[in-house]
């Protein structure tokens, strides 16, 4: 017990830390120039640090997270899954709906509050999810997106250990959140320190698995994942911050080339 | 909120072909000639992947036929390798498309592959919700993917109409752009080989290779 609480109190330490190195950073950003992910620019300027992070939590996931998140996979059935996905996202409610509320989205507050009221009672504590048909469908938002909402630019690409891509701005919306979780504290003021690693570590392992197509996808099919990776993640949380909207004539240009060759012969 | 938005779209989709008049406008016809245009695609795609009694190499072949014909691969190629186009010498262009043309036409049939159920009629399996116009000959098809056993995709397909010919070049999946993703990636590796185009033709060379 002892150890538990002490590692959740170096977790949160570092989480400070990484939280309070963050804040200014971000801020630096907002100097340079605003990049979408459209852009040839990567903005990536710890891509050493980042693929060596990269580098480690590659073999991290071979040695342990899929191998961890295969046996959780075929050991529960289906349904036992979802349930605990239910339960996960459920938990984390009391989140979204804050997130909805600081970014001003009272539809997504509403949604998120109704969701947690619904599948609380209705679906025995969150194991399932009744609320998503009766038109009340899962929204993911977090601190990170919020910051994004208010217009912190994502600043620097970031690659965090075990938890995989990120930025200044996402990193520091975790660390924010790892401090104003409800669940957790409420968890932790009652001796229950374990409830907040083990549903960090659940949670992981059902993201592994969530991510699992999108993961063999890219090493499959790609000549750099790392550049993949990232550029997968910074377009999905440009559309996240938008609530998946289209973007307001910031799409893509897809211009009519000039100088494009007909179809070579095969 | 979304669900309903697009089952708005999806109804409104459904009156501007039925009722519009005439007046009401070419957008509206663009938009269902390009809904049609898919479901006519992702139609003959599932047909194609769902043969019994055909050895897989056939099944492949009749696949990429039908992606040569549905995408502008080489537009996609072309799109794909960004500003680093007119850096590339005639040769290497030449070089570069051949080899990116196998390389889209994999990626591509990998993911279809992927994502369609084998033992699902194509009606139930891809769902036109919506179509908007993006500029002059850009038309987005919205439509979702429902695999067998996951939560359904969303897939917008950006269909291209130079005179009344349709081809697809950009396939956004949950808004992630496939030509964004790989035009970025490209740049990486060109980048990271010192900014040399010949970079990344050694890298696709070795890919074709292994695959």
């Amino acid at each position: 017990m002892t150890s538990l609480r002490t590692r959740t109190s170096f977790g949160r330490v570092a989480a400070l830390v990484l939280t309070l190195l963050a804040m200014p950073l971000a801020g630096c950003a907002t100097a340079g120039r605003e990049t979408t992910a459209a852009a040839d620019d990567a903005n990536d300027p710890l891509e050493g640090l980042n693929r060596t992070v990269y580098g480690f939590n590659q073999i991290a996931d071979f040695l342990i997270i899929n191998p961890a998140a295969e046996i959780y996979r075929t050991v529960l059935p289906d349904p036992v899954e979802r349930s605990v996905r239910n339960f996960l996202r459920n938990l984390s409610s009391p989140l979204v709906l804050a997130n909805q509320l600081l970014q001003g989205d009272w539809e997504g507050a509403k949604n998120a509050g109704s969701r947690f009221v619904i599948n609380t009672v209705g679906g025995v504590g969150g194991l399932f999810d009744v609320a998503d048909g009766m038109g009340y469908p899962y929204q993911h938002e977090d601190f990170g997106q919020t910051l994004g909402v208010w217009g912190l630019p994502e600043g620097a690409y970031l690659v965090l250990p075990i938890l995989g891509p990120s930025s200044l701005r996402d990193a520091t919306g975790i660390g924010v959140e790892w401090f104003s979780d409800p669940v957790n504290i409420l968890a932790e003021n009652n001796g229950y320190g374990w409830v907040p690693i083990t549903r960090g570590a659940t949670t992981g392992l059902d993201a592994r698995n969530e991510y699992r197509g999108v993961i063999d996808d890219v090493r499959r099919n790609s000549i750099d994942p790392y550049a993949q990776f990232r550029s997968l993640y910074r377009q999905r949380r440009a559309s996240e911050i938008r609530d998946g909207r289209s973007a307001p004539g910031g799409t893509t240009e897809f211009p009519e080339f000039e100088d494009t060759p007909a179809t070579p012969a095969r | 909120m979304t669900r309903r938005f697009f089952l708005a779209c999806a109804a409104l989709l459904a009156i501007a072909g039925w009722a519009a008049p005439p007046a009401l406008a070419q957008s509206a016809d663009r938009g269902a000639a390009g809904a049609k245009f898919i479901q006519d695609l992702g139609q003959r795609a599932i047909g194609v992947l769902t043969q019994q009694n055909v050895s897989r190499d056939e099944i492949r072949r009749e696949f990429r036929a039908i992606l040569q014909e549905g995408f502008d691969v080489p537009y996609i190629g072309r799109f794909v390798l960004g500003r680093y186009w007119q850096q590339a010498t005639p040769q290497q262009q030449q070089e570069y498309l051949q080899l990116v043309e196998r390389m889209i036409v994999d990626i591509y049939a990998d993911r279809f592959a992927q994502y369609a159920g084998q033992d699902l009629a194509v009606d139930q399996n891809l769902k036109i919700l919506g179509t908007r116009a993006e500029g002059e000959t850009d038309t987005i098809v919205s439509s979702q993917i429902v695999p067998a056993n996951a939560p359904p995709v969303a897939v917008d397909w950006r269909v291209r109409d130079r005179d009344g010919r349709r081809k697809v070049i950009d396939v956004a999946v949950e808004n992630v752009s496939m030509s964004v993703t790989q035009r970025n990636e490209f740049a990486s590796v060109i980048q990271r080989g010192g900014g040399q185009v010949e970079a990344l033709l050694q890298a696709l060379r070795q890919r074709v290779r292994a695959g």
